[in-house]
């Protein structure tokens, strides 16, 4: 803790020292302790969760930043997911049911979002309103379709001016992943569903879903198209293209070698995606999919998290839960830059620049 | 500092100004145990006896009177919360809880909560450190402890009250009656604890400024108890134990925002034992049906939960002969056959059957030697053959020499083998092999006992993630735990003044052999004191714990341990010697006020009181 509380101060003093050489403020001015670098989430085992922090030049390293600038207020357990809005970073702690809202810069805790959510995954913002995924209650293993546990999900309304909890829209279905195009919402989960669920914000109408197959997890949405990774267990992989604007689907149809796909993320219009700890890429327009990896990290056991920006691979190893795990920053051609290690099951990282 | 020591100053001060009369010496009349099997093959190990007057003294649930009088150490989440053992660096599910003689650890998840049995339902407390699986079977690794009702075989009619009353709103009602003759025996007892346990935690506020406090935490132990005897001649008895609890227990919150759930378990245990006596033979025939289940309500807003049962029947033949007068046999079979259902786990059967032999040779009365080996058979599992030898030589008045050397298992549970998603079918049982040293010396009033233990623990069970991020357990880590035990005990009369003093220290490695780090959640030291001082009708005790910091995590990450914490507590009280004995006592809780955890994020309360009222008639 004192080390890093040292190299907290040490790098607010090399702040301070670039940016007195600064002459005139630009875009870049660092705005608090956590501005120019990204987060890495750690969701916690049996104890909380925990945010790490590294500035973009992947120089300076805070391990808990939620500590750091709150002391002993506790996140929450299962730190799920970030997302951001304005000067404010929201963390979902699925396990305790809470929204952390803290400035994204400072890390400073402004309120907590603690009403209305019920196992609290995912969440996106639009015109100063947050839609979270709730898992609500879990269905038994093996339950049917219908159980209570698979139809009791919803979208939490919050708002973002009061941080509030407002209004919610049951899904009738289980709801994990969410992206926001045009005023609506899409929604993957991979375990009970095989839909891609839609929800129109305005009139909060869950409309007809559109089939897409089972295990479809991540997506990301370029130019009218949302790309849905999906990789059944025992079946192919595929890469679902919903046209968003007619809901038509087409798709990638990934060889028996890669099967067991994990993660998809869209960088400079290119789709990477992950096959247990190797990452490849396409480009947007191909059909088919690439059988060769950019890189394999061998040291990562099970892939948690996974991102591609700034011209970086970032990739995290659940660990085994119990002690601290790691990440690893890759270059897009896929030499090693960095390898952190970070808080307990990272499953995320969030770019904040 | 100086609080501390005006504090002392002042209950010493205290019990001096006082005079009184201290309890009688126990009568001594024809007392059955339940479980002579414990004193028989036990002579090579160390076992540490808490009587009902030491039982009476503390918190009701068993986790304090172990956690203030043993070398065992104890992770709860929160006070009255799940509590779990660990005992000599092992798990867990690796410390048996033996009913009467019957092996009582769950058979859903291998351990006992020490917080859903309440210490005043028995007559005495025993615990057995080191290996035992050839007598209790599964679990016997780190040591055993003995719940035992002795019945009686004299005239008496005899009831004893305790009356509680204590920070927290919580509450004590427990209450035992004995009435015998020669020929019969029964003793009836019901107890109830509850607390709604809403304690404040020391120096911690919310993000908002608002003083924190432990929500959630309300809990309710019931037990009911019938123990009956019946001595059809000098050569027959018969004997039936009945017991039915049922805790009703929220869970505490670590944060305000999480979800309020509930936990309900109960128990229901029924035991018919004969005992038969003919000169060089004797038999002693247990039929036992256990019952146990519990209901987990995510949400106690709701009423939906997942539950779990198992019922166990029993059936155990234990027939001894006299060989010679120096050499005494048993030979004993079991079987037990568990069907378990619930939400987790489906609905499966499990049978077991094993043969035993025990050997006791006493060669004078200085060297008394004891061996025994077991044998498991079942479909569910390779079961190890287990041994035991050992061997104690008093060299003299003063000194004692105990050596033990034995092999123990733990079979793995019905949520091991069976849990949806999971399980594993294709388990081993965890084994180990023990090795112990004891040295027993004994001086005018003192008594100090040594143990030098090694236990090498193979196959432990642990629960992995596994490709597609399901759980699994797996017969994975090799485990080296070892150390040193020291108990003394002090005893002495001084005119009217009684004194008595009694202290353990245990040091503990246990060491994942792999990483050679410390297993998680292992105090490397633990020292309990406690001081009692009576005179006439007025009697004090001081009641001190010292638990060494624990590593929560498996790589030993310094920054990720449990600090070490102190507690004591003080107690006094006075016999208005109405009806046979009435005493109204005094009890304060931490009384240095110490800010501690023995999980992370999960505050134990601060200084707090109890008050009592003990009847005797």
């Amino acid at each position: 803790m004192k080390i890093s509380k040292l190299l907290l101060i040490a790098f607010g003093i090399s702040l301070f020292v670039s940016c007195s050489n600064d002459d005139d403020n630009n875009d870049n001015t660092p705005k608090g302790d956590y501005d120019n670098g990204f987060f890495i989430l750690n969701e916690g085992s049996s104890d909380q969760g925990t945010v790490s922090f590294v500035s973009d030049d992947l120089s300076v390293f805070t391990k808990d930043a939620y500590t750091a600038a709150n002391g002993s207020d506790l996140l929450g357990k299962f730190a799920q997911n970030i997302f951001f809005d304005g000067d404010n970073a929201y963390i979902i702690a699925g396990g305790s049911n809470v929204i952390n809202v803290v400035n994204r810069y400072t890390f400073k805790l402004i309120a907590k979002i603690d009403t209305g959510l019920v196992n609290p995954r995912y969440g996106v913002t639009k015109d100063g309103k947050a839609y979270v995924t709730n898992a609500n209650t879990y269905a038994d293993w093996g339950a049917s379709a219908d159980a209570i546990g698979n139809t009791d999900d919803y979208v939490a309304v919050i708002d973002l001016a009061t941080n509030k909890f407002e209004s919610k829209i049951n899904v009738n279905a289980t709801a994990n992943r969410i992206v926001e195009k045009n005023g609506k919402l899409y929604i993957t989960e991979p375990y009970n569903s095989d839909k891609l669920l839609v929800v129109n914000i305005a009139s909060k109408a869950v409309e007809t879903p559109i089939t897409i197959g089972s295990n479809a997890d991540t997506m990301e949405e370029k130019e009218g198209t949302l790309y849905v990774l999906r990789g059944p267990y025992g079946d192919r992989s595929e890469i679902v293209k919903v046209k968003l604007s007619d809901k038509t689907t087409s798709k990638i149809t990934f060889p028996e070698a890669l099967d067991g796909a994990g993660y998809l993320d869209i960088y400079n219009d290119k789709i990477y995606y992950t096959v247990y700890n190797s990452v490849y890429s396409i480009s947007l327009s191909a059909t088919e999919a690439s059988t060769t990896p950019i890189v394999t990290a061998s040291s990562v056991a099970n892939l948690y998290g996974f991102a591609v920006n700034n011209d970086r691979i970032y990739l995290s190893d659940s660990g085994d839960y119990k002690a601290d795990s790691k990440a690893y920053i890759y270059n897009l051609s896929g030499a090693l830059q960095k390898e952190l290690t970070v808080g307990v099951g990272p499953n995320g990282f969030y770019f904040n620049d | 500092m100086t609080l501390r020591k005006l504090l002392f100053a002042f209950f010493v001060l205290m019990c001096q100004l006082i005079s009184a009369q201290n309890d009688s010496i126990n009568k001594l009349k024809e007392v059955i145990v339940s479980d002579s099997n414990l004193k028989k093959y036990s002579n090579s190990q160390s076992v540490l006896k808490l009587n009902d007057s030491i039982i009476n003294k503390n918190e009701a649930l068993l986790t304090d009177l172990l956690n203030f009088n043993s070398t065992l150490y104890f992770k709860e989440y929160g006070r009255g919360m799940l509590s779990t053992v660990s005992f000599r660096g092992t798990t867990s599910s690796q410390t048996a809880v033996i009913w009467n003689g019957i092996n009582i650890n769950s058979q859903m998840n291998g351990s006992t909560d020490f917080n859903t049995i309440s210490g005043s339902d028995y007559n005495s407390i025993s615990v057995k450190a080191g290996g035992g699986s050839i007598l209790y079977g599964s679990g016997a690794i780190g040591g055993t402890v003995h719940l035992n009702n002795d019945l009686s075989f004299y005239k008496r009619f005899d009831t004893n009250l305790k009356l509680d009353y204590g920070s927290f709103n919580t509450i004590g009602i427990n209450y035992k009656t004995n009435i015998a003759s020669e020929k019969w025996s029964t003793q009836i007892g019901f107890s109830k604890n509850s607390s709604t346990n809403d304690y404040k935690y020391l120096d911690k506020y919310t993000w908002q400024g608002e003083q924190r406090w432990n929500q959630n935490g309300q809990y309710d132990v019931i037990t009911i108890s019938a123990n009956l005897g019946y001595m059809l001649n000098d050569k027959n008895m018969f004997k039936l134990y009945s017991q039915t609890s049922n805790t009703d227990r929220n869970t505490s919150l670590v944060t305000e925002s999480e979800m309020k759930s509930k936990y309900v378990n109960g128990f229901n245990r029924n035991l018919l034992e004969y005992d038969g006596n003919f000169g060089r033979f004797t038999t002693n025939l247990k039929t036992a049906y256990i019952f146990e289940n519990y209901q987990y309500f995510a949400d106690n807003s709701t009423n939906d939960y997942t539950y779990g049962k198992t019922e166990s029947l029993i059936a155990k033949a234990d027939l001894g002969y006299t060989l010679f007068k120096s050499t005494q046999v048993n030979g004993i079979l079991d079987y037990n056959r568990t069907n378990g259902y619930g939400t987790g786990f489906g609905d499966h059967v499990r049978e077991i059957s094993s043969a035993s032999l025990l050997v006791k040779q006493d060669f004078s009365a200085h060297w008394k030697n004891e061996f025994g080996i077991r044998k498991e058979f079942t479909n569910n599992y390779e079961s190890p053959v287990l041994f035991s030898l050992g061997s104690s030589y008093q060299f003299s008045k003063l000194y004692n020499l105990k050596l033990n050397l034995s092999r123990n298992f733990r079979i793995p549970t019905f949520n091991d083998l069976y849990w949806e998603p999971g399980g594993n079918p294709d388990l081993k049982p965890e084994s180990s092999y023990q090795a112990e040293i004891g040295n027993v010396f004994t001086f005018k009033n003192i008594s100090l006992t040594q143990t030098f233990y090694y236990i090498k623990i193979k196959d432990l069970l642990q629960w992995m993630p596994g490709k597609n991020g399901i759980w699994t357990p797996q017969n994975q880590d090799k485990v080296n735990s070892y150390g040193a035990e020291t108990l003394l005990s002090w005893k002495k009369q001084y005119g009217k003044n009684n004194f008595g003093a009694n202290a353990s220290y245990a040091h503990t490695i246990s060491e994942d052999v792999a990483t050679g780090n410390q297993l998680f959640y292992v105090p490397y030291d633990k020292i309990t004191t406690s001081v009692s001082y009576s005179r006439n009708r007025i009697s004090a005790y001081y009641q001190f714990l010292y638990n060494g910091f624990v590593y929560t995590r498996a790589d030993n990450n310094p920054d990720e341990i449990i600090n070490d914490y102190t507690v004591s507590n003080l107690g006094i009280d006075y016999d208005f010697k109405f009806l046979n004995s009435f005493k109204l006592g005094l009890q304060v809780l931490n009384i240095f006020n110490e800010n501690y955890e023995s999980l992370e994020s999960r505050p134990m309360p601060g200084r707090n009181f109890n008050m009592y009222l003990t009847l005797k008639f």
